[in-house]
């Protein structure tokens, strides 16, 4: 193995549907088609892609809930149809949203319960419990009921619930959908924590800030299929060629957007506004010469700064996601 | 090897659950006494074995509808609340969780008919002497295993149907008739006497009623060994056949994702 932990190879899923009506089994077309890639031994890996994409499922799969249709994949050098117990002593997935906990009985009493499930014994368990609470602030929650909990709190559970087992590898999918942004920087931290202590992490996000701060390799995934990898600067440098042009102006119209898109070497406008100006992030396929012919387009929009920037992560997504790359 | 940890575990995570909202008092509670109550009534002379029969058929009742209700829909609850993944993730197969759980429903049907037997006792006094009190409870703590066994058996089965509600309406008061302690089984055709016959907790119906005094009513006497020995025999098929229904369920789960799927 190396120190290749995880190793995906052509993984396919289609999900068997049964037709309401008829009763008649169907498979629908392929949620994860085809989908390959490798994680080592401590990485932030990042799977990125839009509503649908397959990213859950290609987590479903390696985390051994899902048998693959076709392909494979290795995890720890176990293959994850046939040794998925050895799998699932070792790792966890760790999900967003408020689902997945029991909440008539307390925070420490899931973590209790759940590290049952690894024949943890109860002196470790009891200390690690503790030493969970601590890392996740739940301390004082603890002996609360989970249905009395916010939001946070019950994702700062979950991320718990998920190292009752010590992983080392570590499935989060999509760990800070719906939680306010100093929750989300909290639990972001924590995702660096875990890196820290050497496990390896799978992550999901629709929040490029997030996969830039936090990920080393990022594989983005479109219709089940995998349209681009590589480290972030990598990806960057794809749209590198096509750079950035930013215009922040006091006056904004549809149409003025539209007449924008419409000058040649244009490739996309994306426009974010507030009640005192309009902020307009304009692809273009060759920076330099653009600021101008804009800037005029812009005329009657009563400019604040017209100027070229460094693409974001996010820009990159964007190209390979609508497929202009 | 069972996650003895994991038995353990799920059954105080049960308990806990259980007394923080303790709402399957009503079914199991309410209506077995409401049982035992109609039964005395209807029966002008109480005599002891008229009590006893009264008080033990509402003592199962509890227990039946207690595994069949809370064991049957164990699963689905964790489908509801969005836990099923997260207990499929662990190396600790479901069969072991909710084998956890279905003892202490079965658990908790016990405790519930020594209420009901409580409540006889002040309310009609009663005063219910057993004839020999190990053998009623050893005969008890089988029950308490072959219900167990049933209330896992129900859990799988329950998975993979829609239909699971209705089902737990049609079942409880049929299986409850044929178990033979509500009306002793020679008392109806004799067509439903295989239906009892393979079903485990009319031999150990039998055995109590043994155990109790009251004499056998089983067209098949074979006595309180012979009921204990061949309600261990079937209690071990429930278990294989249950341990192959939750095999089939993991294979079928992990085919089609849809346990997550409420
Ligand atoms: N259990 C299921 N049964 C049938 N189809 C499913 C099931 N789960 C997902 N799908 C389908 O598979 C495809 C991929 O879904 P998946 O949940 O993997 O996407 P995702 O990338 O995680 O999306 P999101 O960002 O919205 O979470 C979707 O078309 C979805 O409708
Ligand atoms: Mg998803």
């Amino acid at each position: 193995m190396g120190d290749r932990v995880i190793v995906a190879e052509d993984l396919v899923k289609c999900y068997p549907r049964t037709n309401g009506k008829s009763g008649e089994k169907k498979t629908s077309k392929p949620a994860v088609d085809g989908v390959s890639f490798e994680i080592r031994k401590g990485q932030i890996f990042g799977l990125l892609g839009p509503n649908g994409a397959g990213k859950t499922t290609t987590i479903k799969m390696l985390g051994t809930l899902l048998i693959p249709t076709s392909g494979g994949a290795t995890v720890l050098d176990h293959d994850i149809v046939k040794d998925y117990m050895e799998i699932r002593k070792r790792i966890n997935i760790i999900s967003g949203g408020d689902r997945g906990l029991y909440y008539r009985i307390s925070g420490r009493q899931n973590l209790r319960f759940f590290s049952d499930l690894y024949r943890i014994p109860r002196r470790l368990r009891d200390v690690r419990i503790e030493e969970l609470l601590q890392k996740v602030g739940l301390e004082k929650a603890a002996d609360q009921r989970v249905e009395e909990y916010s939001r946070g709190m019950k994702q700062r559970l979950h991320i718990a619930r998920g190292l009752v087992n010590d992983p080392d590898i570590l499935f989060l999918d999509e760990p800070t959908i719906g939680l306010d942004p100093e929750i989300s920087r909290e639990v972001r931290g924590m995702v660096r924590d875990m890196s820290k202590d050497g496990k390896t992490l799978l992550l999901t996000t629709h929040n490029m800030n997030e996969a830039e701060e936090l990920c080393d390799d990022i594989n983005i995934i479109v219709g089940g299929k995998i349209v681009a990898k590589g480290t972030i600067a990598e990806l960057k440098e794809a749209v590198r060629k096509k750079s950035v042009i930013e215009a922040e102006v006091r006056r904004m119209t549809p149409d003025v957007i539209e007449a924008v898109h419409s000058i040649d070497g244009v490739l996309n406008v994306a426009c974010s506004s507030d009640a005192y100006r309009s902020i307009l992030r304009i692809q273009v396929a060759d920076g330099q010469d653009m600021v101008l012919p804009i800037a005029k387009r812009l005329e009657n929009c009563r400019i604040i700064r017209v100027s070229r920037e460094e693409p974001t992560l996010e820009d990159a997504y964007m190209s390979m996601v609508i497929g202009d790359a | 090897m069972p996650n003895l940890y994991a038995i353990t575990g799920s059954f105080k995570k049960q308990a806990l659950d259980f007394i923080a909202d303790p709402q399957w008092i009503i079914p199991s509670l309410v209506a077995p006494f409401t049982f035992t109550l109609v039964t005395l009534m209807i029966y002008p002379e109480r005599d002891a074995s008229i009590v006893l029969y009264a008080v033990l058929g509402g003592g199962i009742l509890g227990m039946w509808s207690n595994s069949l209700r809370a064991s049957g829909f164990s699963i689905n609850y964790d489908r509801m609340v969005g836990t099923l993944e997260s207990l499929m993730v662990t190396p600790t197969p479901l069969m072991e969780v909710i084998a956890g759980r279905a003892i202490w429903n079965a658990l908790i049907g016990l405790l519930n008919s020594l209420l009901v037997f409580i409540l006889a006792e002040v309310v009609f006094q009663t005063s219910i002497r057993l004839a020999d009190p190990l053998m009623f409870f050893i005969a008890l703590a089988i029950i308490l295993l072959s219900l167990s066994t049933i209330g896992l058996f129900l859990a799988a089965f329950f998975v993979f149907t829609r239909a699971s509600s209705v089902l737990t309406q049609i079942l409880e008061l049929p299986i409850f008739i044929i178990s033979g302690a509500m009306i002793p089984i020679n008392l109806m055709p004799s067509w439903s006497w295989p239906l009892s016959f393979t079903f485990g907790p009319f031999w150990g119906v039998d055995a109590l009623q043994i155990a109790a005094g009251v004499s056998s009513t089983s067209p098949i006497p074979v006595g309180y060994a012979g009921d204990l020995l061949i309600l261990f025999a079937i209690t071990a098929v429930y278990l294989t056949l249950t341990w192959m229904l939750f095999k089939k369920m993991d294979g079928k789960a992990r085919e089609s994702g849809s346990l997550g799927r409420y």
